[in-house]
């Protein structure tokens, strides 16, 4: 089987599959962690200024009616970092400075809780900081003290950049890995599957086909239908091939007889005087004979097997046919001393969906075995009938019979019953007329009769729809 | 020699006894493997030509049969089927040759004449008494070198005494080995071919002796 360029192999399909979602989870993964960091790294840093805002509050008194505080240096420490960011504090009574940063942004002192610290962002001297902000309530002071300590982002900033990165780092390895893992773990993964084109590829180097079950040990779940498809097909062409192999093995059987005859006869034709040529020469006529009906049989047969295969089902006139297959065969009747008759129903609609080469083979094989198994003054009495759920054809000899333990037998490929009383017969007359009806869904039963043979080619009744359609 | 063929297919055993008869054999025929099993006990059948096909019971079976009875009469089976395994087992069943169809016709004469030299324990194909030389390959027979002109029966006469010369031959024998069972026999018939035998052997050739009530026998040397 040839590649071809728009079915992808099953190692892109895979990729596509799995490394393209498998990106996108990576984007995803990367913007939640992105939110969770600087949520993260935001809750700690405020944290620490939180912490030192405490520290630096902590100390704001009354003294004598004044308020005074005393910077911790610990404050300040704790607000050191490799960043160097720069800290800026405002502490102001009301709205006067007590010691900071004057323009240092400040709040709205009555939308601060008593000692709830309060955090936000805020832009000061050119660069983003962040404020810590919280109001003290002092005795007997009745404007309200705000204490505000900020510090600038660089070291939020700097956290923040070297979580990302390792959370990038880590989803790039994920990525990378399941890429790179793709092809061993396909290979493994296929492996039960080159197991099975093993088992397939032994049978080619045997001499004969091999049809049996393939033997690839035990297989996956998701390979074992595979398997089992392919073990039906094999199934199948078993039986095909059987038939063919059965088919011209007793062909060739058939035809080995008459062949004998013959050498045996040209023989004996060469070395005879004139009297005993003209025996030969009879003898070989009839042979000959022999072997033209086995052919045209043997093809007849062949045809019946394969017509119906692809043709539609055509409408075809069972009494048109009968007429058609008795005017061929009325002079082998009348050299046989047989009468042969044909009966119908109604004067014409005796219709049916098939194929009329079938049909007409059918018949004809059916009149053929009247005439031949039957006797001088016999007869051999076609007769069609219509029932509201069948069309059936009929034809009955007075010969003499087929006794009813041979019944399933006489349909056999060769399956004479008497061969030295009729020579000609080539053994495949019935075999033909089951072949054939089996391609036109019609059954060939035996019929009730008290002497010579009945057989009954019924046609189910078909819509007219289906016959126009083809569908019966 | 008289042969006994067993062959379902008329126009086949037609032409086969044709052919054989033609050949200076009695050729006697059956169609059924259970005619062939009743009639072979009572006839002094030098060959059996047996088909494996025949319509009731094989021709395996009827050898087989054939064999297990202590029957030793030499066996050519015919086959139409090509199986390697079908030729194996009619010789290991007892045949003594087998033939595929369709043969030519030379061959079966050939494989015949061979057979039946076996089972008289000579396997060469002439045969010497006197100055009489019968060649049983070609049928012809020659006294001094002086060509004999014989009639079928005459020469399956002359070749049932030369292989037993120097021995008397019963009438009966003769008789069997001579004529199929469906020929007419009338009460001279052997004496007919002897009386005619002895006046184309003479002066030469060896001389046939009538010995009264049991038979003949030819003069050996």
């Amino acid at each position: 089987m040839r590649a071809d360029p728009r079915v992808p192999s099953l190692r892109t399909r895979l990729l596509v599959a799995m490394v393209g979602p498998l990106l996108l989870a990576a984007v995803v993964i990367g913007l939640a962690g992105a939110t969770l960091i600087a949520d993260v790294v935001r809750r700690a840093s405020d944290r620490v200024l939180g912490g030192a805002l405490g520290a630096i509050a902590e100390t704001v008194q009354v003294e004598r009616g004044e308020v005074t505080l005393d910077l911790p240096a610990a404050a300040f420490g704790m607000l050191e970092n490799g960043e160097r960011d720069n800290v800026y504090y405002r502490i102001a009574v009301g709205d006067a400075l007590l010691t900071g940063y004057a323009d240092l942004p400040a709040p709205n002192p009555a939308a601060l809780a008593v000692d709830v610290p309060r955090y936000r962002f805020a832009r000061y001297r050119g660069q983003d900081i962040r404020i810590a902000e919280v109001r003290r309530s002092l005795p007997r002071i009745d404007a309200p003290v705000v204490v505000q300590i900020a510090e600038t982002l660089d070291n939020r900033g700097a956290l923040n950049r070297r979580l990302m990165l390792a959370l990038l780092v880590g989803e790039c390895v994920l990525v990378g890995a399941a890429a790179l893992l793709l092809r061993p773990a396909l290979g493994w993964s296929l492996r039960p599957l080159a197991r099975l084109r093993d088992a397939v590829e032994t049978r080619d180097e045997r001499a004969r086909p091999d049809f049996s079950p393939l033997d690839a040990g035990p297989l996956p779940a998701e390979l074992r239908p595979l398997a089992s498809a392919f073990d039906r097909l094999l199934a199948q062409l078993d039986t095909m091939t059987g038939g063919v192999r059965r088919f011209t093995a007793d062909a060739s059987h058939q035809m080995r007889t008459p062949l004998s005859v013959l050498k045996v006869q040209v023989a004996l034709a060469r070395r005879g005087s004139h009297a005993e040529r003209g025996d030969a020469l009879a003898e070989i006529a009839e042979a000959v004979t022999r072997l033209e009906r086995l052919v045209t049989q043997l093809l007849a047969l062949a045809r019946a097997e394969e017509a119906g295969m692809s043709a539609p089902l055509e409408a075809v006139d069972l009494r048109e046919v009968a007429a058609a297959v008795i005017t061929r065969q009325v002079h082998q009747a009348v050299d046989a001393g047989v009468d042969l008759t044909l009966d119908c129903d109604a004067a014409s609609g005796m219709v049916v969906s098939g194929h009329r080469t079938l049909i007409f083979e059918i018949l004809s094989n059916l009149i053929d075995n009247g005439i031949r198994y039957n006797h001088r003054g016999g007869t051999v009495a076609v007769a069609i009938r219509a029932t509201p759920v069948e069309t059936t054809v009929s034809v009955a000899d007075d010969g003499r019979g087929i006794a009813p333990e041979h019944r399933e037998t006489v349909f056999d490929r060769f399956a004479r019953l008497d061969p030295a009383a009729t020579p000609n017969g080539s053994g495949l007359g019935l075999a033909i007329v089951r072949s054939a009806a089996a391609r036109l869904n019609a059954t060939v039963t035996f019929g009730d009769s008290a002497v010579g043979t009945t057989i009954i080619l019924r046609f189910p009744r078909a819509d007219d729809g289906d016959v126009a359609s083809g569908n019966a | 020699m008289r042969i006994l063929m067993i062959e379902d297919d008329a126009a086949l055993a037609r032409s086969i006894a044709a052919l054989l008869r033609a050949g200076g054999n009695a050729v006697d025929h059956v169609a059924t493997g259970a005619e062939a099993l009743a009639v072979v006990a009572g006839e002094p059948y030098a060959l059996v030509i047996l088909d494996v096909g025949l319509p009731d019971i094989d021709g395996f079976t009827v050898l087989e049969r054939l064999r297990r009875r202590g029957d030793k009469v030499p066996v050519l089976m015919l086959t139409a089927r090509d199986a390697l395994d079908d030729r194996v087992r009619g010789l290991d069943l007892g045949a003594d040759d087998y033939l595929r169809k369709p043969f030519e016709p030379e061959e079966l004469e050939a494989r015949v004449r061979a057979l039946g030299r076996r089972r008289g324990g000579d396997p060469l194909p002439t045969l010497s008494v006197g100055a009489l030389t019968i060649n049983r390959s070609s049928g012809g027979a020659d006294v001094a070198g002086r060509r004999l002109d014989l009639r079928r029966r005459e020469r399956a006469v002359l070749e049932a005494l030369a292989t037993r010369a120097g021995r008397v031959v019963p009438r009966e024998l003769l008789i069997g080995e001579v004529f199929g069972f469906d020929e007419p026999v009338g009460d001279n018939a052997i004496e007919v071919h002897v009386t005619r035998l002895r006046g184309k052997l003479a002066p030469d050739g060896p001389m046939i002796r009538t010995v009264r009530g049991v038979g003949y026998m030819l003069d050996a040397g």
